[in-house]
């Protein structure tokens, strides 16, 4: 059978540098079998799901959130360059202070009342998304010492396939954090700069925001069954 | 082709921020079907409570037909939950059917399940059946893994007490791991 593969820039279940892996991680190797006729679609989402509003997370409070505003643009394709369309991108990150309206969240800063940092929209035929949010913080974690999570957006996409369903996290441009950080250095090296944004100025809004891009490649889904 | 944007994890924070209202109720559009609960518990390599995952789920109605639609504010066949403080999940659905994949092979009633938590860099997939495994030796999974102990892995069980609750662990490390599949 001929494969055209895309290096796997993916991380490895067990990096040891994050600590939490060691004994979540998967030891056996996955079995490799050809996806089921569900396994080959996804959940449609009804039409209520997704709300105009959700596309900008600024406006969710009674007044603007703390932060530095930002617009982040971004495609979302196939491995074959096809857009994927209409389908769901969830993102959700701290608030400027680095906090989450988390209770298990114990970094010492303060919650934005006017900050849920949630937001989902619908790509369009292009594949395409937009969403208007402020720039995270970076915050402290247990990991090991002095260690701090670079600034981030977690991105949840169930692409058209449910073997495409991906969750990953975009960082920024020249953040030194992300260098001495173990979940992004978890990914191979070729595969690094496929986390970070670009700077995007004029998909940004003149006075107002600064504009980030960053682009999405899903796997495809394999036209021929593979393995068993 | 392009390389895939990496997977990272989904951290420990995306409880009020991810989860959906009722998203552990699973709606269908079809007949009712029979209700029933699958549950169970999600642990590390050291056996201790996985307390943060996040718990999706994708199956068929229970005539066995793909799910297309959804009501209110939810898909049709999808499920997400989080896991407890003691490494527990509950999705309240119908026991789905069977179905029929391209080649005519038949897949046995069965939920396709996807976890992802603090510290899997990548979501875990699987297929959890809620069939004996007398029931099921002709699924495509259960074939692959004829000759191993760990399609019992794969086997929710139906608790004797209440017939309408089935009983299903993962493990994510170590002894009886859970099979998990690259689809």
């Amino acid at each position: 059978m001929v494969e055209t593969h895309a290096a796997d820039v993916h991380p490895p279940y067990l990096y040891a540098d994050y600590r939490s892996t060691r004994l979540r991680a998967p030891v056996q190797p996955l079995v490799r079998i050809a996806p089921s006729p569900l396994e080959t679609t996804v959940p449609s989402f009804p039409k209520q799901f997704v709300k105009e509003s959700e596309a900008d997370l600024t406006t969710w409070g009674k007044s603007a959130p703390l932060g530095e505003k930002m617009v982040l643009v971004g495609r979302v394709l196939d491995d074959s360059g096809r857009p994927v369309r209409r389908s769901l991108v969830e993102l959700w990150q701290a608030n400027a202070s680095g906090k989450y309206p988390h209770p298990v969240d114990d970094h010492d800063a303060p919650h934005d009342p006017n900050f849920m940092g949630k937001g989902q929209v619908l790509t369009d035929d292009e594949g395409r998304y937009r969403f208007v949010t402020i720039k995270p913080g970076a915050y402290p974690w247990q990991n090991h010492a002095f260690a701090w999570r670079p600034a981030h957006i977690h991105l949840s996409l169930f692409g058209n396939a449910y073997a495409q369903r991906l969750i990953t996290q975009m960082f920024f441009p020249g953040d030194p954090l992300c260098a001495i950080d173990p979940i992004f250095n978890s990914v191979p090296t070729a595969g690094r700069k496929l986390l970070v944004a670009d700077l995007d100025l004029q998909h940004g809004i003149e006075g107002v925001a600064l504009g980030y891009r960053f682009d999405i490649v899903l796997r495809g889904t394999r036209a021929t069954p593979m393995g068993l | 082709m392009a390389a895939p944007t990496p997977s990272q994890t989904v951290g420990p924070f995306f409880d009020r921020q991810l989860l959906w209202r009722d998203g552990g109720t699973i709606l269908f559009a079809g007949g009712p079907g029979e209700r029933i609960r699958l549950t169970g518990r999600v642990f590390d390599g050291n056996g201790a409570p996985v307390v943060d995952a996040l718990f999706e789920t994708w199956q068929v109605d229970a005539a066995g037909q793909l799910p297309t639609g959804g009501e209110g504010a939810r898909p049709y066949g999808y499920g997400r939950v989080a896991t407890g403080a003691d490494g527990s999940y509950a999705i309240d659905t119908v026991l789905p059917g069977s179905f029929k994949g391209p080649g005519g092979e038949t897949y046995a009633p069965q939920i396709s399940i996807t976890i992802f938590a603090r510290g899997l860099l990548k979501s875990v997939q699987t297929r959890v059946f809620l069939a004996s495994l007398d029931a099921i030796k002709d699924d495509p999974l259960a074939r692959a893994l004829a000759n191993s102990d760990r399609l019992s892995t794969l086997i929710a069980t139906r608790d004797p007490n209440d017939p309408t609750t089935y009983r299903w662990d993962v493990r994510l490390q170590g002894g009886g791991e859970t099979v998990f599949i690259d689809a």
